[in-house]
């Protein structure tokens, strides 16, 4: 078989492969780059409500149960934190109620994971590690194969010996100009 | 067939349960069997600072966007201390606050001048949107913290 037609077959099988991943990279990839202006894995909730009153003579165990049925919390508590003689939190599944004594505000804080987008980031970052590691190495190489087989489907004018070559150099020279703008 | 089919659900019904009960483990494992109380740490530091060791509490906080710390509520009242962790080798999810850790880590010193604790403040307001008033530093301070190697949570 003759090597360029090899080469589309590969080409073909492995990009076919490759599909997946490479939406789910690509899309978390996006997601991630703009870490700095949203959170890319939750969506939180805060709010915050001022109780009519409360009262002092409570334990703490009451305090908490006062402070869930005055805000309709129905959560299982997980524990509990004083961060200050005037502040008592309130870990619920999913919530974290803050209690302030003195101004007598309730701020809760709720998250929900985002859907696909959590499960994609935590793939693409590798946080399962383990043999995840291992199939994110292939689907480099195989990215690789991909990028580097894409250079020689071509023949002519449109290949890599004419405007394919320009093309290729235009997108070698956008990275290597930015790091010389930032760095140098 | 039938019967198959029904031993494997109970099977993976069996391990499923048996899973949730154990700790989740982050990091390294961990090789300390003595805790030392947060408490400890924070009453005479300068004894621990560079020493690896384990401490026990809540977590109270967790690094909402990158999950590279947490903070572990101390044994006293009004205390805790934070576990930094290199960023995407351990990340720790939201679901963790308020859930027990056992956790081992570097205990570090930190000494910051009133210009870092400017710039820190407004990198922190800008990625979390909160409030900062630059004019509420007006001096350095002294932090201590865990550099996390490893943790058990349940």
């Amino acid at each position: 078989m003759h090597w360029r037609k090899l080469t589309r077959l590969l080409h073909r099988d492995i990009g076919y492969i490759a599909a997946g991943l490479t939406v789910i990279y690509a899309i978390s990839g996006i997601a991630v780059n703009h870490i700095q202006d949203w959170n890319p894995n939750y969506k939180i909730e805060k709010s915050t409500i001022v109780l009519d009153s409360i009262p002092s003579n409570l334990t703490k165990d009451e305090m908490v149960l006062f402070v869930l049925k005055s805000i309709g919390e129905t959560g299982v508590v997980k524990n509990t934190f004083r961060a200050s003689p005037n502040e008592l939190e309130i870990f619920v599944d999913g919530n974290t109620i803050l209690v302030d004594y003195n101004t007598k505000e309730v701020e809760q804080e709720k998250f929900n994971t985002r859907f696909l987008l959590k499960e994609s980031n935590d793939l693409h970052l590798n946080k399962p590690k383990g043999i995840w590691t291992y199939i994110a190495d292939l689907f480099a190489v195989a990215l690789l194969f991909l990028a580097i087989s894409g250079l020689f489907m071509i023949k002519g004018k449109n290949g890599i010996k004419g405007r394919g070559f320009w093309l290729t150099i235009a997108g070698i020279l956008i990275p290597v100009a930015f790091w010389l703008y930032y760095y140098l | 067939m039938k019967n198959l089919i029904v031993f494997l659900f109970i099977t993976v019904l069996v391990s499923s349960v048996s899973f949730a009960q154990t700790a989740k483990k982050y990091g390294n494992k961990l090789t300390l069997k003595e805790k030392t109380p947060v408490s400890v740490l924070f009453k005479n530091p300068a004894k621990y600072v560079g020493k690896t060791v384990l401490v026990e509490g809540v977590i109270v906080n967790v690094c909402e966007k990158r999950g590279c710390w947490i903070e572990i509520s101390s044994d006293k009242e009004f205390e805790k201390i934070r576990f930094k962790v290199e960023d995407g080798v351990i990340v720790f999810p939201m679901d963790t606050k308020g859930k027990k850790i056992l956790a081992e880590g570097v205990f570090e010193e930190l000494v910051y001048t009133k210009e870092e604790l400017i710039e820190q403040g407004k990198h922190q307001a800008k990625e979390y949107g909160t409030p900062f008033d630059p004019s509420s530093i007006t001096k350095g301070k002294t932090e201590y913290r865990l550099k996390g190697l490893g943790a058990s949570v349940n």
